[in-house]
């Protein structure tokens, strides 16, 4: 998939023409600069103001920023919690696809509130026109349109570790050096993009847009020795709506009443009548035949760079698991677009194949090809040289987010994108950096999990990666990460900082409302007769207690206590979660303290595992060499790191700690 | 104070409060969330008429009280209380022993500490044991816990902490070890089999929880993971229940004796246990098999083998021999690697590079401690006297060596020096109360296992409910079952997932 917008391209420009202020904006140091304006920019630049700083987005053409390149839907499982944390962060995509959205649907209804993923098919140009309203209005930012071409380097600030010190960038075509204290790169899959269809390869990171400048991955490769790798992704044909013939499909319908991805909205943009449904049909053998056939002229297939394993071309599926139907899912791509995207079909044989293809299947038997599919290669910077702020190790200032960091996906992108804006702005501000925990959020997860074990595939989310699933759920998004992101991150408004707070109380209240109703069995079943409460039951039961009962609703009781019970009404769902999730959650607290105890512990950066202050087996000293963990947690992590290993490195840590504090 | 930590503590306080309602009676130690009661046996094996189990952490008052039978006070804080040792589960009285009771936190970890003093016997330790990891949220310690507690609660002082590391090393070595023993048989096969299906059907879940709905999934995926989690919860409730379940304990220090052929193994194997238990002979290659023999030395107990010597040979059982000798020496707690001092070079500054490559041959997975093994020179009653004491200072001046016995297995020369040297080992190994303890690896592996069985549970009880608490209970399961046979990660839950299904989306 191709998530995130290329930015790096030459320009269409003569020289860059400012899209909003700043004729001198060459000539004025910004605190923090992004460069690229997909999924991953646009959060990191409206996350750098909202901390405060004064910053530059760099986009190729601002009429592209926020255009889904991919697929026009976002969220789902995993990716939904994604979602809701960057919303509970105050970041732009939660409201962009409430206001986007055009079919909604809780995926997961029936297998529990931990695991249920909040989805949207979005129209494309609702969500554009959404993120550059927000953008282009945002105090503090400013957008031009242009290309880097480099990035300025100079030696490194010793006070800190680090062997660079990024100090702004360099524009294309002669173009001016911009100076600033942060620069966040998103560049998506255009450095050193490739694109493949058929036999024929030819450089770029998005069909019908100019490739990306060298400069940039030399800047990366050369001045700074990073060590990169290469990833490869695809996209689907496009097919002209007209031409299908939906009869043959099985209708899906949204979810009747839309669920807003935001916390702080409480209706979706699209009216619950006005949603358009989606479309599955099923691939056919003459589908396998096609692939087999297109063999020897698809080069993509061939090459051994790694592609995702859960999103496989059509090519790949029919080549691991043969002779099977496999799902063909119709989207619409926005509510007056002709297009259909045909979501499991993504294909890189030469275009009159795909057409033959597509035919084998029988709805599709008449279609048309709007745009033909096409594979992608590019460079992605081994995530293990960040830190789990997103700074690169060895250079000073400079922040990665998005599909340069070896990640697939919009949500993925833009928790990323956030998480870099953040750190980026408090950098800039002087502000210590800071790091989610694993503890606390599944983007904690995604980045420990970049930063730590890196990538062999496009890294994407799924919920079976968060070892504390039962107590990051997406419902309680807000109570894990709203307070935190006003009181010590800085990066929430005080409008949904009072919202969360008023959630919070009315969760709370409610809970010890329901606990201070306690009543003993026949009184239960006298007031709810359908619930079974065992006869063997004689204690009290609290009203608390009831709601692990699966058949007992939080109205229901309010409806038997309504003097009591009826002004939490509106929480009804999210009281019924905690009640049932509580003693599951405790259960993990043991284990979540011990992890964020061992994540606040930190190892020096530049610390030498080769020295002999710290006795630690040859093997452990060169997997803690390669792999520079930032916090014991994170090196308890490794593979290879014994218990004995961190309890040295701890020593280490605490004596330290202890020398500092006594200095 | 802070929106977060208000909501936060709200919801600690009322667990607090709830903890505290179900054990109004035993006395709560401070710390915020739960933290889980370990036990141990904490003092040594072999000659002791005395052994000490110590049970550290909340529940440890509630299990003096029910192990030692008193109904309701406890005794007074750091005073020596004659009870009888009962099983709280079939009220057999498993012993007579002095008790003590540590509140929190004047203890050695800071939290409440209970200490059994009971008779040494294998059997009252087992029982004794048994009886605590029956108690609820009573857990076997892992290594070094006790001290790891300690460490947190500021308990040790900067010296102590140094320790830490290598005695936690050590312990976990000793486990390895002792664990592989006896994972090395059928029952390491069983317990290994167990885990990768419960790690599949834990993919399965997984798989229909990630993916399904759309995606991919065939409807029957959780049918077959139905039929699969009872299967696997019936069988390891079999293994539990069924007394002639273990493999032969063989309690002791193993001590192997390693080397290249005909350099006197056997004969200093025979001297050991004092009578000709292995045949000796000048020819090269006679000992082929594992020769075992239980010994006690200095008062501890060792099994004591005698091994095939390493040499690349055509013969196909002495091949075999060579393998059997070389996981020998894997296992071993100490290992006495022999040396023909005949073939040592002529030029004293030589000898010890080839001690050197000698070791790295005899012992090549370098995971054996500097401290696990002694070089024995042996034949010396061949050498010119002046030779050996040029032998002798080469080797004073290099340390990273092995410590280093010259003897004579013939003339008995030096014998005398060897032996004290091993007994310190032995003493200093069986003073670690975990190594070479069969019974309390299969006491750990057996919290384990019950522990799998009741998270097994929650899957049923959640199975059509909410899939996602019904599949943390095969992941705490699985997680159980990995501190067996070895940790499985979310990569590879993943791995079996993208193996078993087409993902489509």
């Amino acid at each position: 998939m191709l998530p995130v917008r290329r930015l790096l391209a030459q320009p269409r420009f003569p020289s860059f023409s400012p899209a909003r202020s700043s004729s001198n904006s060459s000539h004025k140091r910004y605190d923090v600069i992004v460069v690229g304006g997909g999924h991953a920019g646009t959060e990191a630049a409206a996350a750098a103001t909202r901390i405060g700083a004064e910053t530059l987005l760099i986009t190729q053409k601002i009429q592209t920023i926020g255009a889904l390149s991919c697929n026009p839907s976002m969220g789902g499982i995993g990716k939904g919690h994604l979602v809701k944390e960057v919303d509970a962060l105050d970041g732009l995509m939660g409201r962009a696809g409430d206001y986007a959205g055009v079919h909604f649907s809780i995926l997961n209804r029936r297998k529990g509130p931990a695991v249920w993923g909040p989805r949207a098919q979005l129209d494309r140009s609702r969500y554009k026109e959404f993120i550059q309203s927000e953008l282009l209005n945002m105090p503090r930012l400013t957008v031009i349109e242009g290309s880097v071409e480099g990035l300025l380097v100079s030696a490194a600030d010793p006070e800190q570790p680090g062997k660079h010190r990024v100090t702004g960038v360099r524009m294309a075509d002669g173009g001016d050096k911009i100076l600033c204290s942060s620069v966040v790169l998103t560049t998506g899959t255009f450095l050193s993009g490739s694109l493949f269809m058929g036999r024929t390869t030819s450089p770029g990171g998005r069909m019908g847009e100019a490739p990306s400048c060298a400069g940039l991955s030399h800047s990366l490769k050369e001045v700074l020795g990073l060590k990169l790798g290469r990833l490869k992704t695809g996209t689907p044909p496009r097919i002209i709506r007209e031409t299908v013939n939906f009869s043959l499909t099985q209708l899906q319908l949204p979810d009747p009443q839309p669920t807003p991805f935001s916390f702080i909205n409480t209706h979706t943009h699209c009216k619950p009548e006005e949603q358009i449904p989606c479309h599955l049909t099923v691939t056919t053998p003459g589908v396998d035949r096609v692939v087999r056939e297109s063999l020897p002229v698809n080069s993509h297939v061939q090459q051994d760079t790694k592609g995702p394993r859960y999103c496989p071309s059509i090519e790949s599926r029919v080549l691991r698991f043969p002779g099977r139907q496999h799902q063909v899912w119709l989207e619409p791509e926005g509510l007056n677009s002709d297009l259909i995207y045909p979501q499991g079909l993504s294909m890189t044989m030469p275009p009159e194949m795909q057409l033959r293809l597509i035919r084998e299947i029988p709805a599709l038997s008449q279609a048309e090809i709007h745009t033909p599919g096409y594979g992608v290669q590019y460079d992605f910077v081994c995530p293990t040289q960040l830190f789990p702020w997103l700074q690169l190790k060895s250079v000073q200032g400079l922040f990665l987010a998005g599909q340069i960091n070896g990640t697939t996906g919009y949500e993925e992108a833009a928790a990323q994108g956030l998480w870099a804006g953040v750190n980026a702005g408090r950098t800039a501000l002087s502000l210590p950096p800071l790091s989610l925990s694993r503890t606390e959020s599944y983007i904690g997860v995604l980045i420990d999990d970049l930063v730590v074990h890196g990538v062999t595939e496009p890294y994407r989310m799924f919920t079976s990666r968060a070892e504390f699933r039962t107590s990051l759920r997406p419902d309680n998004a807000d109570l894990r990460l709203t307070p935190k992101g006003r009181e010590e991150i800085g990066c929430v408004s005080q409008h949904r900082y009072q919202e969360a707070v008023r959630v919070q109380q009315g969760l709370t209240e409610a809970l010890s409302t329901l606990n201070s109703i306690s009543l003993s069995p026949p009184c239960w079943r006298e007031k709810l007769s359908d619930v079974g409460i065992s006869e063997n039951k004689s204690t009290l039961i609290s009203g608390e207690e009831m709601l692990l009962y699966t058949d007992v609703s939080f109205s229901m009781l309010a409806s038997t206590f309504p003097d009591l019970l009826s002004p939490y009404l509106e929480f009804a769902e999210r009281i019924k979660i905690e009640a049932v999730y509580r003693p599951h959650c405790e259960k993990q607290q043991r284990e979540m303290e011990r992890m964020r105890e061992e994540e606040s512990l930190s190892l020096p950066p530049d610390f030498d595992y080769f020295s002999q202050q710290v006795s630690l087996s040859n093997e452990v000293r060169e997997i803690l060499d390669r792999a520079r963990p930032s916090t014991l947690g994170a090196a308890m992590r490794l593979k290879g790191v014994t218990p004995a290993a961190t309890v040295h490195l701890l020593n280490y840590v605490t004596k330290t700690d202890r020398k500092t504090r006594g200095k | 104070m802070s929106l977060s930590r208000c909501w936060r503590r709200a919801l600690r306080m009322t667990a607090v409060r709830l903890r505290v309602r179900v054990r109004c009676d035993s006395s709560v130690s401070s710390a915020a969330g739960p933290v889980d009661t370990i036990y141990a046996l904490s003092s040594g094996q072999g000659r002791c008429g005395v052994a000490v189990v110590r049970v550290s952490g909340p529940a440890a008052g509630g299990a003096l009280r029910s192990v030692a039978g008193l109904s309701r006070a406890l005794p007074a804080p750091r005073t020596a209380l004659l009870r009888s040792i009962l099983n709280p589960q079939t009220n057999e009285v498993l012993d007579r022993g002095l008790v003590l009771w540590f509140p929190g936190p004047h203890s050695f970890t800071g939290e409440d500490i209970a200490e059994f003093h009971i008779h040494g016997g294998p059997a009252v330790i087992n029982g004794v044991l048994q009886a605590l990891g029956s108690l609820p949220g009573l857990r076997p310690a892992e290594a070094g816990e006790f001290t790891q507690r300690a460490f947190h609660a500021g308990k040790l002082d900067l010296t102590e902490v140094e320790g830490l590391g290598d005695l936690i090393h050590a312990e976990t070595e000793a486990q390895r070890r002792q664990a592989l023993r006896q994972m090395a048989g059928d029952l390491g096969q069983l317990y290994n089999d167990w885990s990768q299906r419960l790690k599949r059907c834990l993919a399965h879940v997984e798989a229909f929880i990630d993916f399904s709905e759309g995606d991919l999934i065939e409807d029957g995926v959780l049918n077959q993971v139905d039929l699969d989690v009872p299967q696997l919860q019936m069988e390891i409730e079999n293994h539990l229940c069924d007394e002639r379940r273990g493999e032969r304990l063989r309690s002791g220090v193993q001590v192997v004796i390693a080397g290249s052929t005909n350099v006197g193994k056997s004969s200093l194997f025979n001297i050991l246990c004092q009578r000709p238990a292995a045949i000796v002979s000048p020819i090269a290659g006679t000992t082929r098999d594992i020769v075992e023999t239980s010994l006690d030395i200095g008062g501890f107990p060792v099994l004591l083998s005698d091994t095939a010597g390493l040499r690349d040979t055509g013969d196909c059982v002495e091949k075999e021999g060579v393998r059997r000798a070389r996981h020998m020496v894997e296992l071993a707690d100490v290992t006495l690697v022999l040396v023909d001092s005949t073939q040592l070079p002529q030029e004293p500054p030589m000898v010890s590079g080839f001690l050197r490559e000698y070791l790295m041959n005899v012992l090549p997975s370098g995971n054996n401690y500097k401290q696990q093994r002694l070089l024995i020179l042996n034949k010396i009653d061949l050498l010119p006297k002046e030779h050996i004491s040029a032998i002798q200072n080469v080797l004073t001046q290099t340390s990273d060596l092995a410590p280093v016995c010259i003897l004579s297995c013939h003339s008995r020369e030096g014998l005398e020096r060897f032996l004290t040297l091993l007994q310190d080992r032995l003493k200093t190994l069986c003073g670690d109360p975990l190594a070479g303890s069969p019974s309390l690896t299969q006491t750990r592996h057996r919290a384990h296992l019950q522990n799998c069985v009741e998270a097994l549970n929650q899957y049923y009880q959640y199975r059509n409910v909410d899939l996602a608490l019904a599949a943390e209970g095969l992941r705490l399961g699985l997680s159980s079952l990995g501190r067996i046979t070895g940790k499985v990660g979310a990569e590879e839950i993943l791995d079996v997932i993208f193996r078993d299904f087409c993902i489509g989306k």
